[in-house]
């Protein structure tokens, strides 16, 4: 231990507390009328094993319909899905556009607004600098 | 006494003795006192605050996790107390200059002047003197002490270096000082 923490330790000792009879009746009076609160857990409810059994038997049973289910529904989309002739009628019955484009010229207009905003950016700064005297 | 026996103490307090816990209060009530006289505008304000920290102390009890130290845990709840306590009372403690006013000043004989802790609340804020006085006067480790304030162990670290500065400082120029005179 260094030189601080000896005086540090000591000046802590050399201030002088006494606790009072008065304040030890206090403290054993306002204990005695506290009760610890006790840590309430929840209790843990156990279930019979009639109730595994159910719920296991159940969660069975749903995922046979499911499973059922799904294939049935498969079956019949297959069924649906086989029909050679469509296509080509398809095709045959739909009219065909022709498309006339042309690509947009939007280079030169958007250039000339450029040059503008740049022109009106250049007129501000210098009436800001006449302003302010520069 | 050691952590141990504190544990003892606790768990039979804990197991519903009400004798363990007057035994924990026996050992603390003295440092804790102590510790809140630096902490309160009056006396009464600091036995108030000792009266609530071991009240709630025993109330929630149950709710002390033993991997702390149970003086860890004890000096949390007091620091705690102590705040309540002192925003309710009108008289700050950088308002307390004289010593009929400052509980610590009255506690302390006037043959005793030069006490470092007078200048370490003079030139510490408040929670680094709380570090300080954990670290020197309760001998709590760096992890004790920012588990009690709060803080990381970085804060308490870095604080806990410059307020020895500060007090290196204040001592050497307190012994300069009786030099010059002597």
């Amino acid at each position: 231990m260094d030189k601080l923490a000896k005086k540090l330790k000591a000046d802590a000792a050399l201030i002088e507390v006494q606790v009072s009879d008065e304040l030890d009746r206090r403290i054993t009076a306002s204990l005695q009328g506290v009760r610890p609160e006790i840590a309430v857990r929840p209790a843990v409810q156990r279930r019979p094993p009639v109730f595994w059994w159910a719920s296991s038997l159940t969660g069975v049973a749903a995922a046979l319909t499911l499973i059922a289910i799904v294939n049935f529904r498969s079956q019949v989309d297959d069924t649906l899905a086989v029909s050679p002739d469509m296509s080509p009628v398809a095709v045959a019955t739909a009219p065909i556009i022709e498309w006339k484009a042309e690509s947009a010229m939007l280079t030169g207009p958007l250039q000339q607004e450029l040059l503008d905003l740049q022109s009106d950016l250049k007129k501000a700064e210098e009436k800001v600098k006449q302003e302010i005297g520069l | 006494m050691s952590n141990d026996d504190d544990q003892q103490l606790v768990d039979a307090a804990k197991a519903g003795s009400a004798d363990a816990f007057a035994d924990l209060v026996r050992v603390y009530r003295v440092r804790l006192l102590r510790f809140l006289l630096t902490r309160s505008t009056s006396y009464a304000d600091a036995e108030d605050a000792l009266q609530d920290t071991l009240i709630a102390a025993y109330r929630y009890l149950h709710t002390y996790d033993s991997r702390w130290r149970f003086s860890t845990w004890l000096y949390r709840i007091a620091i705690r107390n102590a705040g309540r306590i002192r925003s309710q009372s009108v008289v700050e403690l950088g308002d307390l200059g004289d010593e009929e006013g400052d509980p610590m000043l009255q506690c302390i004989k006037a043959s005793e002047t030069e006490n470092l802790w007078v200048s370490a609340r003079r030139v510490l804020n408040d929670e680094v003197f709380a570090a300080t006085w954990l670290r020197y006067a309760e001998d709590m480790s760096i992890n004790d002490i920012s588990i009690a304030l709060d803080r990381p162990d970085s804060w308490t670290k870095v604080n806990l270096l410059r307020a020895r500065r500060a007090l290196d400082t204040e001592m050497n120029r307190k012994n300069n000082g009786n030099e010059a005179y002597g």
